[in-house]
């Protein structure tokens, strides 16, 4: 057998330079979402200005503030447009072309998004994650980094990225019965937007909500690698959230596999 | 003027039957919405659960506030969601030639071959919220009100399509520009707090630079304590005024410079 690495490696590059190519775009949508970070930070300022407790509902101003750039960043890190360009190849046809080809259509499209990501960790991640690092150091005083636990959160991140590929993928697909995927992307966003934590803090919400959102795969998308940063997971806990990713990952790369094999066989392309 | 009426009534025409075939699509995104409104109420809940008044703004003010700034967003996004897809993909794909060689206006042919339904899902909400908030706070509306809250609203929805015209004229240059679209367009979800939460910087920028703080905070405070119409009403008026002919100025430029992305 053929390395993959050395089959799907030109992708990775096509990837790298599609990322570099509408590099403004980029670098646009970055310094909004570090605008965006900044307003939440003045908002829970405010927050924190009007309330008598110094912390809100268990967290401090340090803890939201890195709570905030973290969530952000992890959003941005996990991010995939695997759904949309299946979806949208689904809907004009072109996934024809796909078929015919003597590849994996998951792979492809997964090395083709490394070079994106390449890209943005070198733009966008180590200066975000310096800057954080800075924050904390002159908030609390003294060098909160803990190397050991900032593996883990890569590696949590790296696992938050797969599951985020291949559920979004496996929603994709899902464009081969219904044709048209707008209203249901929408859909999607709005309940991941809110189960994944991404709107509210799960640690906000009532507590048998908060057990049921962390066993659900999608507090594995982003809520875990911030939490693993923020030192909230620790030992056994640590452990276990990241065995869950590890669980989820594979149940949607099979839930991917399943559906593709499903809808290969009644394939109706489009306008083709 | 009178064609273009007329245009409208036959673009209109097509987009209903498309939404016919789609129906399901229309619903889900309907329904979508209506789950990001219920999360962000939920927010602003949860934090009024800890905290008695946002630094001197109670739950139902902010709750005002949140409602109005749907009205001018749900106003714009039903008229003009095609500059979304100008920016996505339509110059990308090499699909703005068409208006280009047709006998109308490309500004004006883009904005009216699209318009949302979901929209109406906006202002409906913005609608209810307005008028529970309004009736909780034992607010009074009179004549001239009514007024300024028909032309904070138009005027407002100005705001969101001028930033719309000039982010979705920068793909004519550099072909996608709709992330960049996204990022901007979202930043008007800031101006559903009070400015006077924010430092100057921010205030700064919500104010004149991207100023959403004119669709929503500032004409809602108006409403609420009646201090400055002046500023509050009539800045909305001159400020969207200004910005429509810069967008448009930006639109006209990217036309000049646009090559087609043909493939």
């Amino acid at each position: 057998m053929k390395n993959p690495f050395k089959t799907y490696s030109a992708f990775t590059k096509a990837g790298i330079q599609d990322a570099i190519a509408y590099r403004a775009n980029f670098l646009g949508f970055f310094i909004g979402e570090i605008f965006y970070c900044f307003v939440m930070f003045f908002i829970w300022k405010a927050v924190f200005n009007s309330s008598n407790s110094p912390t809100f509902m268990g967290f401090s101003m340090i803890d939201m503030t890195l709570y905030l750039f973290l969530t952000n960043i992890t959003v941005f890190l996990t991010d995939t447009d695997s759904s949309y360009a299946i979806g949208e190849e689904i809907r004009d046809g072109s996934i024809s072309m796909r078929l015919i080809k003597p590849i994996k259509i998951d792979l492809s499209l997964l090395f083709f998004e490394l070079g994106n990501k390449i890209i943005i960790i070198s733009m966008v991640f180590i200066p975000i994650i310096l800057g954080i690092e800075t924050y904390r150091t002159i908030a609390t005083g003294g060098i909160a980094f803990d190397i050991v636990q900032f593996l883990f959160f890569i590696l949590s991140i790296v696992l938050s990225y797969l599951l985020s590929f291949y559920l979004n993928l496996a929603f994709g697909y899902l464009a081969f019965f219904l044709m048209n995927l707008w209203g249901f992307n929408m859909l999607k966003g709005a309940i991941l937007r809110f189960l994944s934590g991404g709107a509210i803090p799960i640690a906000f919400l009532p507590i048998w909500l908060q057990g049921t959102l962390k066993i659900m795969p999608f507090a594995s998308l982003n809520y875990t690698p911030v939490m693993i940063y923020m030192g909230k997971y620790t030992g056994t806990d640590l452990i276990y959230y990241i065995g869950l990713q590890f669980v989820w990952v594979i149940a949607f790369i099979l839930l991917c596999k399943f559906i593709w094999h499903l809808a290969a066989k009644h394939l109706c392309v489009q306008g083709g | 003027m009178k064609r273009i009426f007329k245009l409208y009534g036959t673009f209109v025409a097509q987009h209903c039957k498309r939404l016919m075939e789609y129906r399901i699509d229309f619903l889900t995104g309907a329904f979508s919405f209506l789950i990001n409104q219920v999360i962000n109420i939920l927010f602003i809940s949860i934090i009024f659960s800890q905290i008695p008044d946002l630094q001197g703004w109670n739950y139902q003010q902010i709750i005002f506030i949140y409602g109005f700034s749907l009205l001018p967003k749900g106003l714009d996004h039903f008229c003009t969601d095609n500059l979304w897809k100008v920016s996505y993909f339509i110059v990308r794909r090499g699909d703005f030639d068409k208006y280009l060689t047709r006998p109308i206006n490309p500004l004006l042919h883009v904005i009216i071959e699209d318009f949302q339904f979901d929209a109406l899902g906006e202002f409906i909400v913005g609608i209810y919220l307005v008028t529970s908030a309004s009736i909780k706070l034992g607010l009074s509306f009179g004549v001239v009100d009514i007024l300024f809250l028909i032309v904070a609203v138009i005027f407002g929805a100005l705001i969101f399509t001028s930033i719309k015209i000039a982010f979705a004229a920068l793909a004519l240059w550099i072909k996608r520009s709709g992330s960049i679209l996204h990022m901007f367009y979202m930043s008007s979800d800031f101006a559903r707090y009070p400015v006077t939460i924010y430092n100057n910087v921010i205030k700064t920028i919500i104010t004149y630079i991207i100023p959403f703080a004119f669709t929503a905070f500032y004409p809602a405070n108006y409403f609420l304590t009646g201090a400055n119409p002046l500023f509050n009403i009539g800045g909305v008026v001159v400020i969207s005024v200004i910005l429509l002919g810069i967008s448009i100025c930006i639109w006209n430029k990217g036309l000049g410079a646009y090559e087609s992305a043909g493939s």
